[in-house]
């Protein structure tokens, strides 16, 4: 993945590119609004980081100019605000995601990871049918079926495995699943939703011989064939 | 602006007593003014009948008896209006020479002074006039007595009194009805002030009061007032500009301590590994406080909500017990929901489900399993016709002791005997009245006897 990383802390910039390369990404940084948006002309990105508060071009300017150039590259804002108005403002201004400072690098990651998958793809959004190794789900007849046995799912259950499995095989953070299943961003000051996901995990796992989804360790979760790790 | 208001406002009060009591002493000054010109009248008579009586003993003593009743048959003659009334007797008391009757009926005064009435034959009209009157004898049983009339004081004095009484009630009036105006003026002056204030109160410290409308004394006052807003907002914005920074300056060198410990852990040893997920995890919580007193910080110092989208209770609740039900039955409590109607209210949906799901959270945290919640949701009019709504979470817990309940809404403030049993960092309850304050909402708790009882009231 060709990724744009436009950040003024230098020490922070040089963890996410050192994080991104680690993980296979090829990674572009500037420091600055300014020679982030001349970047961003000259090449073509899949995925856009970019800086809330910079000197000269801020964030949101950079991302405002973009967008008026018809540049259409998915865009995830870093920012130490995150206060009740600002990821609205900053969702309002063209950006496809809004991650606070401070934020685990695993998140980020995943974030990346959805939101790219998202662009490439596009088309398979009208598919009536998602297939997981031996999970299939029918969209239109809400509909799921492992290995040719009905499961029966509560509605919040189908839209929270709905989630995964058009996630299948990328690390789901916590923070996704509630913005995403649930639609609220908030902080759960509790495991409420390893509850959810475990009652999941009871209803498409037990009684199967391989289990689909998994907890990463520290990141979230993952639904898909087991790796080896 | 009811008529009411200005009679019982305190510059309309204030006015109409002073404008009594300055009539009062100002009639009060004046009567006595006027009683002391009667008193030096009556004096002025007196003396000049005592003078009458002197002349009448040196005629009597040069030309006796018929140069007493020459002189006064002179007097009479002459027709002045202020003029002395005669009677002369003899030593049987008949009437020898004068105009007074024989015997009128005298009243007595002090040293010798008499009073009677008498009706005058004026220009064809009998009237009654008072008369003040002095005996002498003249010697050989002879007496003669000099009176005057003093109805032209009596007249004068009646006069006077009848104006300055007449006065003292218009001057009132005028006083009342102009007391009336300036305390309208005034009021409508303090009201369009009190509604200026308000709209500030529910703006936010960055309006401002308009000046220009205004003069005197309120125009100062607007002025300081703008002053005092103006240090008020700069207070404000030096929070705001403090966290900022500290979010800034803090948060970002704990968060990059943290990744580089989870690159550390990724490179580390299996034993080293568990050691370092504990530490990442302990940065992991630390930040999550940093961040919610940080939250909390600005929702208490920022302006409070503006507009807001609608936002759907009974939907809200309904998410939100439904996101903690697994976790309440895996603890076997039971967990409930009564709200029959949806019900709109204006606010920040993510801030509204936070607030709510950490008021769950403590229910499902402190309620023993068998135990039961309840999520009740019904709305109530206020005094001034407005509605409210009303979420009441009860909880079969242990509740909070009443010296502890206002305690608790501080930050990291945590009930002693929940102190290491159940983890938290103190700032669930802290939060959730912030958000209730910033919706211009409030927070009680009661007891539920058991458990705990947490009523939140939304505009």
């Amino acid at each position: 993945m060709n990724v744009l990383l436009v950040e003024d802390d230098q020490q922070v910039g040089d963890f996410i590119a050192t994080e991104l390369t680690a993980v296979g990404h090829h990674c572009v940084r500037e420091i600055d609004g300014a020679a982030g948006l001349r970047a961003a002309q000259n090449a073509t990105f899949d995925v856009m980081v970019i800086d809330r508060m910079m000197p000269q071009m801020d964030g949101l300017a950079l991302i405002n100019a973009l967008r008026d150039a018809g540049d259409n590259t998915p865009v995830i804002i870093l920012s130490a605000l995150g206060e009740v108005d600002d990821r609205v403002q900053g969702l309002h201004c063209g950006a496809d995601d809004y991650l606070v400072k401070p934020f685990a690098m695993p998140e980020l990651l995943a974030r990346l990871d959805v939101l790219h998958r998202r662009v490439s793809a596009a088309v398979g959004e009208s598919e009536t049918t998602l297939v997981v190794v031996d999970l299939s789900m029918d969209l239109l007849r809400q509909h799921v079926q492992r290995q040719a046995i009905n499961i029966t799912l509560q509605p919040r259950e189908y839209k929270l495995l709905e989630y995964l499995m058009r996630h299948a095989g990328q690390v789901v953070t916590r923070a996704m699943l509630l913005e995403h299943v649930w639609g609220y961003h908030f902080d759960p000051q509790t495991n409420v939703i390893d509850v959810h996901v475990s009652r999941l995990r009871q209803k498409i796992d037990k009684g199967f011989d391989h289990a689909l989804l998994s907890t990463v360790r520290g990141k979230g979760y993952r639904l898909g064939p087991q790796l080896d790790d | 602006m009811k008529t009411r208001d200005v009679v019982r406002s305190l510059t309309f009060r204030g006015i109409v007593t002073y404008v009594t009591a300055l009539s009062a002493i100002v009639f009060l000054l004046l009567g006595a003014v006027y009683l002391y010109f009667s008193y030096t009248s009556f004096r002025t008579l007196g003396e000049s009948v005592m003078s009458e009586l002197e002349t009448l003993e040196v005629v009597y003593s040069g030309q006796s008896l018929a140069g007493v009743t020459q002189y006064i048959d002179d007097q009479l003659a002459s027709s002045s209006i202020h003029r002395f009334y005669y009677l002369v007797t003899d030593a049987e008391g008949i009437k020898i020479a004068g105009d007074l009757p024989a015997r009128p009926s005298y009243r007595e005064f002090d040293d010798g002074w008499l009073g009677f009435e008498l009706a005058l034959q004026n220009w064809g009209q009998s009237i009654d006039v008072e008369f003040l009157a002095y005996p002498m004898l003249l010697g050989d049983g002879y007496e003669v007595m000099v009176a005057r009339d003093y109805a032209d004081i009596v007249d004068r004095a009646e006069l006077v009194f009848t104006t300055l009484f007449r006065f003292l009630i218009a001057t009132w009036i005028l006083g009342v009805i102009g007391g009336f105006f300036s305390a309208a003026r005034t009021l409508d002056r303090v009201e369009r002030l009190n509604l200026e204030v308000s709209r500030i109160i529910r703006g936010g410290a960055n309006e401002r009061l308009q000046v220009k409308e205004e003069k005197g004394y309120i125009r100062v006052l607007a002025m300081f007032m703008n002053q005092m807003l103006e240090q008020m907002e700069a207070l404000m914005q030096g929070v705001r500009r403090v966290s900022d920074n500290i979010a800034h300056d803090l948060r970002t060198p704990l968060t990059r301590m943290r990744n580089d410990l989870s690159q550390l852990r990724d490179r580390s040893r299996q034993e080293e590994g568990g050691q370092l997920e504990r530490i990442i995890e302990e940065c992991d919580e630390l930040l999550s406080s940093f961040n919610a007193v940080l939250r909390i910080s600005t929702l208490e110092s920022g302006s409070r909500l503006a507009g807001g989208s609608d936002v759907e209770l009974r939907a809200l609740l309904r998410d939100v017990v439904e996101l903690y039900e697994p976790l309440a039955e895996q603890r076997s409590i039971d967990l409930a929901l009564e709200a029959p109607e949806p019900q709109v209210c204006k606010g920040d949906t993510d801030l509204l489900f936070q607030m709510f799901a950490n008021l769950l959270d403590n229910a499902v945290k402190y309620t023993q399993s068998l135990g039961h919640i309840r999520v009740q949701m019904s709305t109530k009019l206020t005094a001034d016709g407005s509605r409210r709504h009303c979420v009441v979470i009860s909880d079969s817990g242990p509740g909070i002791a009443f010296l502890e309940r206002d305690h608790v809404f501080r930050r990291f403030y945590r009930v002693e005997s929940s102190r290491g049993e159940h983890p938290g960092h103190g700032l669930g309850l802290s939060l959730v009245q912030a958000i209730a304050q910033y919706h211009y909402g409030s927070v009680e708790l009661a007891n539920n006897n058991p458990g705990l009882r947490v009523k939140v009231e939304l505009p």
